[in-house]
C-alpha cells in the first residue's frame, strides 16, 4: 500500500520534470520559431524579405522647423519629391539669417519612418556641417539622397525633417 | 472518529519524546518534515522581506524630494533592481510555498509532502541564492542595475553582478520547480480518502495550478537567462543586436515567464482568502464549482497575454488588438472570484477578527488594482503610461495588497494552529488598520504621478512631482514601521500570547486542520482522517450532497 503510493509520487515526479525540461527546451525553441511565426504571419514588415523591386514610386516629403528663439528662417524649396529604386534625389532648402550679426547653425535631421534612413542615403547635406551665416545672409543649399534598389512595397512615403539650431560653441 | 483521534494522538506524543534527542542542527538543517520545512520557508521569506523592505525605503528615501540626496544614479538602479527581484523570488513566493508546506498535509488529511528529502533540497537552495543576491552589491560594478525585467542590452552590457543574478536565478527557479513537483504530487496523490478533487479545499486548487504555473514558466525564465549568460560570456548572439540577435525576442521570452509569474503570486492568494471568507462569514463558500473553474481560466489565459507588456515595442495594431482583449478577457474569471467572496460574506453572521480583516482588505484593494489593470491592457493607454508610476501604484496594488495582505491574513489565521497561542487581537487589528492606512498613502498618489508623467527607475524628477512623492515617501515608511509591528506580534504569540489556543479558535473554520490539536503535533494525519470526519467537514462547507442554504 504504502509502496504503491510511493510508485505512483515517483511516476507522477519524473513526469514533471519531464516536462520542466521541455519547457526549458521551449525557451530555446522560442528563438527560431518566433521569427517563423512572424514571418508566417506577416508581422515584421521592415524585413528585407518584404522589399519589392518592382515597387512603384515613393513619395518623399520635407519639412523644417527652426528652434525657438533663433532668429532664422529654413524653407525647403521642393517640398514633395517622387523618387524610383536606386534612383538620385536632390532636393534645395534655402536659409535666411534675419538678424544683423552672423549666426552660427546647424540642421539636424530626422526621418519618419525611421527605417527610411537605411533606405534613402544621404550621399550630400548641408546638415553634415554647422554653417555660419552673415548678417541677413540667404543661402541657397541642398541635399542629396541616393533611394535603395528595393523599397519595401508599404513604405509608400517618407519624412526627412530638419530642425535649425543655434550651433554649440566648441 | 474516537479511533481517528487515538491514531492521531499517539505517534504525536511518541515523537515529543523523540524531539528530547533531536539537535537543533539536525532539527532545522535536516529537516524533512512539512511543518519544520513551512516554518523555515516562512521565517526565509520574511527576512527576505524585511530586506528588500529596505531597499524600497533607500528608493523612497531618495525620491523624497527632487535632486540627488543620498545615492547615486546606477546604485539607485541596482536598488530598484534587487528590491524587485528580492520581493518576487525570495519573498512572495517563498512565502507561499511555506504555507504550502505547512498547511496543506494538514488540510487535505496527508501525513508529509510526497517527497520529504526534496523538499528539504528546495528550501536549502534558497539561502545560497539570496546570499549571492546580496553579495553582489559588493563585486565590482556593482549589483545588476537592469531592472527586474533584466532586458538587453542592458543586461548584457552589465558587470559581474549581473552574473551573481543570474546564477540566483537559476537556483530560485530549481527550488520553485522542486517545491512545485511536490506540491502537485502531494495534492494529487495522498488526499484523505473521500477527498474528491472537487471536495478538497480551495486553498489546495490555487496551490496545485500554481505549481503547475510553475513547473511551465520557471524553465522558460531559466532558458531566457541562460541565453543571456551565453550572450554575455560565450559569444551566442540571441539577444545581441551587433551579431544579428534580437533584444525584443528576450522581452518575448520573459514575459512568457513573466506574466503567469504575477498570477503565481496572485492565485495561493485568492487560495487563502476562499478559505479565511467563509469561516468568518460562517457560510459555505459561494459557487465553490466556478472559484475553481476561474482559477484554470486565468491560468490558461495568463499564457496568452505577455504581449501587453511589450505595446510600445512596435507592434502591429492587429496584435496589439489580439493582446488587448485577451487580457480585458481575463477580468471576467478573475471578477467571478470577487462576486463570489463578496456573495459568501452577503448575509453571513461576519465577524471582523484580524484575519478577515486582511482579507477583506485584500478584495477592496487588489479589485482597485485589477481595475488599473484593466486600464493598462487598453493598448492606446498603455503607449502613454509604458514606465510611468501609474504602473508601479498598479502592481504595488496587485503585489503588495494582493500577496501580502493576505500573507498577513494567513499567518494571523493559522498562528493559533501553528503556535498553539493565541495572538492579541487589538495588535493584530491595530496592524491591519496601520497597514491599510499607509499603504494608500504610499501607492495611491502614485497614480497621479504616473498621469502626469513621471516615468519609473528615476533617482530625480522635475519639481512638478515633488508633493505626491513626499506624500508616498512618508507613507512607506510608516508602512515599513507597522511591519516591525508583526513582527513583534508573532514572537509575542510563539512566546505565549495571551493564551493557548483551541485545536478549533475559528468558530466557523471547517476545513481539516482544526480537527488537529493546537500547536498542531509533529506528526499529523499519519493514519489519514476517517471518512466520518472528512465528510463532516464537507458538509459544513457545504460541498457535500444535502447541505441547504
Ligand atoms: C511594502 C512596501 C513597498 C514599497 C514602499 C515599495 C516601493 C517600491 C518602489 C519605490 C519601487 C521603485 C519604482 C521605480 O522606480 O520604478 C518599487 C519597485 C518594485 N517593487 Fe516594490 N515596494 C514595496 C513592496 C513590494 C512588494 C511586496 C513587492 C512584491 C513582489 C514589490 C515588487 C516590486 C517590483 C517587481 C518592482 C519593480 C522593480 C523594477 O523596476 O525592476 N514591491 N517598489
Ligand atoms: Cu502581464
Amino acid at each position: 500500500m504504502q509502496s504503491t503510493l510511493q510508485q505512483a509520487n515517483r511516476k507522477l515526479a519524473i513526469r514533471m520534470m519531464v516536462i520542466a525540461c521541455l519547457m526549458f527546451g521551449f525557451g530555446y525553441a522560442m528563438v527560431p520559431f518566433y521569427g517563423a511565426l512572424c514571418k508566417a504571419m506577416g508581422i515584421d514588415r521592415a524585413n528585407s524579405d518584404f522589399a519589392n523591386t518592382s515597387a512603384a514610386v515613393i513619395r518623399v516629403e520635407f519639412d523644417t522647423n527652426v528652434d525657438t528663439g533663433l532668429a532664422a528662417s529654413l524653407i525647403a524649396l521642393d517640398p514633395v519629391l517622387a523618387a524610383k529604386p536606386g534612383g538620385l534625389l536632390k532636393a534645395r532648402f534655402r536659409l535666411i539669417n534675419k538678424s544683423d550679426q552672423p549666426l552660427k547653425v546647424r540642421a539636424i535631421p530626422s526621418y519618419a519612418p525611421a527605417r527610411a534612413a537605411g533606405l534613402l542615403q544621404k550621399l550630400e547635406c548641408f546638415c553634415f556641417d554647422g554653417l555660419t551665416l552673415a548678417a541677413n545672409e540667404q543661402r541657397d543649399v541642398m541635399v542629396v539622397l541616393l533611394v535603395a534598389n528595393e523599397l519595401p512595397e508599404e513604405l509608400g512615403a517618407a519624412t526627412l525633417s530638419y530642425t535649425l539650431h543655434p550651433e554649440l560653441k566648441s | 472518529m474516537t479511533t481517528a483521534h487515538d491514531a492521531l494522538h499517539a505517534p504525536a506524543h511518541d515523537h515529543a519524546h523523540e524531539e528530547h534527542h533531536v539537535s537543533f542542527v539536525q532539527r532545522w538543517f535536516y529537516a524533512t518534515n512539512h511543518k519544520d520545512i513551512g516554518t523555515l520557508y516562512l521565517w526565509f521569506a520574511f527576512s527576505m522581506f524585511i530586506t528588500g523592505g529596505i531597499m524600497a525605503l533607500c528608493i523612497r528615501a531618495e525620491l523624497f524630494q527632487p535632486g540627488l540626496q543620498f545615492w547615486q544614479p546606477d546604485f539607485f538602479n541596482q536598488l530598484t533592481t534587487l528590491h524587485g527581484v528580492i520581493m518576487v523570488f525570495g519573498a512572495i513566493m517563498p512565502a507561499f510555498t511555506g504555507l504550502a508546506n505547512w498547511m496543506l498535509p494538514l488540510m487535505i488529511g496527508a501525513p508529509d509532502m510526497a517527497f520529504a528529502r526534496m523538499n528539504n533540497w528546495s528550501f536549502w537552495l534558497l539561502p545560497p541564492a539570496a546570499a549571492l543576491l546580496l553579495i553582489s552589491f559588493f563585486v565590482p560594478g556593482g549589483a545588476a542595475a537592469g531592472g527586474w525585467t533584466l532586458y538587453p542590452p542592458l543586461s548584457i552590457q552589465a558587470g559581474m553582478g549581473m552574473d551573481l543574478a543570474i546564477f540566483a536565478i537559476h537556483l530560485l527557479g530549481l527550488s520553485s520547480i522542486m517545491g512545485s513537483i511536490n506540491i502537485v504530487t502531494t495534492v494529487l496523490n495522498m488526499r484523505a480518502p473521500g477527498m474528491t478533487m472537487l471536495k478538497m479545499p480551495l486553498f489546495g486548487w490555487t496551490m496545485l495550478i500554481t505549481a503547475y504555473l510553475l513547473i511551465a514558466v520557471a524553465p522558460v525564465l531559466a532558458g531566457a537567462v541562460t541565453m543571456l549568460l551565453t550572450d554575455r560570456h560565450f559569444d551566442t548572439h540571441f539577444f545581441k543586436a551587433i551579431g544579428g540577435g534580437d533584444p525584443v525576442l528576450f522581452q518575448h521570452i520573459f514575459w512568457f515567464f513573466g506574466h503567469p509569474e504575477v498570477y503565481i503570486m496572485a492565485l495561493p492568494a485568492f487560495g487563502i482568502v476562499s478559505q479565511i471568507i467563509p469561516t468568518f462569514a460562517r457560510k459555505p463558500l459561494f459557487g465553490y464549482v466556478s472559484m475553481v473553474y476561474a482559477t484554470c481560466s486565468i491560468a490558461i489565459l495568463s499564457f496568452m497575454v505577455w504581449g501587453h507588456h511589450m505595446f510600445a515595442v512596435g507592434m502591429p495594431a492587429s496584435t496589439q488588438l489580439f493582446f488587448m482583449f485577451l487580457t480585458m478577457l481575463i477580468a471576467v474569471p478573475t471578477g467571478v472570484k470577487v462576486f463570489n467572496w463578496i456573495a459568501t460574506m452577503w448575509q453571513g453572521s461576519m465577524t471582523f477578527e484580524t484575519p478577515m480583516l486582511f482579507s477583506i482588505g485584500f478584495v477592496c484593494l487588489f479589485t482597485i488594482g485589477g481595475f488599473s489593470g484593466l486600464i493598462l491592457a487598453i493598448a492606446p493607454v498603455d503607449t502613454q503610461m509604458q514606465d510611468t508610476y501609474y504602473v508601479v501604484a498598479h502592481f504595488h496594488y496587485v503585489l503588495v495588497a494582493g500577496a501580502l495582505f493576505t500573507l498577513f491574513a494567513a499567518t494571523y489565521y493559522w498562528l493559533p494552529k501553528w503556535t498553539g497561542n493565541m495572538y492579541h487581537e487589538g495588535r493584530g487589528q491595530f496592524h491591519f488598520w496601520w497597514s491599510m492606512v499607509w499603504f494608500n498613502v504610499t501607492f495611491f498618489p502614485m497614480h497621479f504621478l504616473g498621469l502626469a508623467g513621471m516615468p519609473r527607475r528615476i533617482p530625480d524628477y522635475a519639481l512638478q512631482f515633488t508633493d505626491f512623492n513626499a506624500i508616498a515617501s512618508i507613507g512607506a515608511f510608516c508602512f515599513g514601521l507597522g511591519q516591525i509591528f508583526f513582527l513583534f506580534n508573532v514572537i509575542h504569540t510563539i512566546r505565549g500570547g495571551v493564551g493557548k489556543a483551541p485545536a478549533k479558535p475559528w468558530e466557523g473554520a471547517n476545513t481539516l486542520e482544526w480537527e488537529v490539536p493546537s500547536p498542531a503535533p509533529h506528526h499529523t494525519w499519519e493514519t489519514p482522517p476517517s471518512l466520518e470526519m472528512v465528510e463532516k467537514g464537507l458538509k459544513a462547507q457545504g460541498l457535500l450532497g444535502d447541505h441547504h442554504e
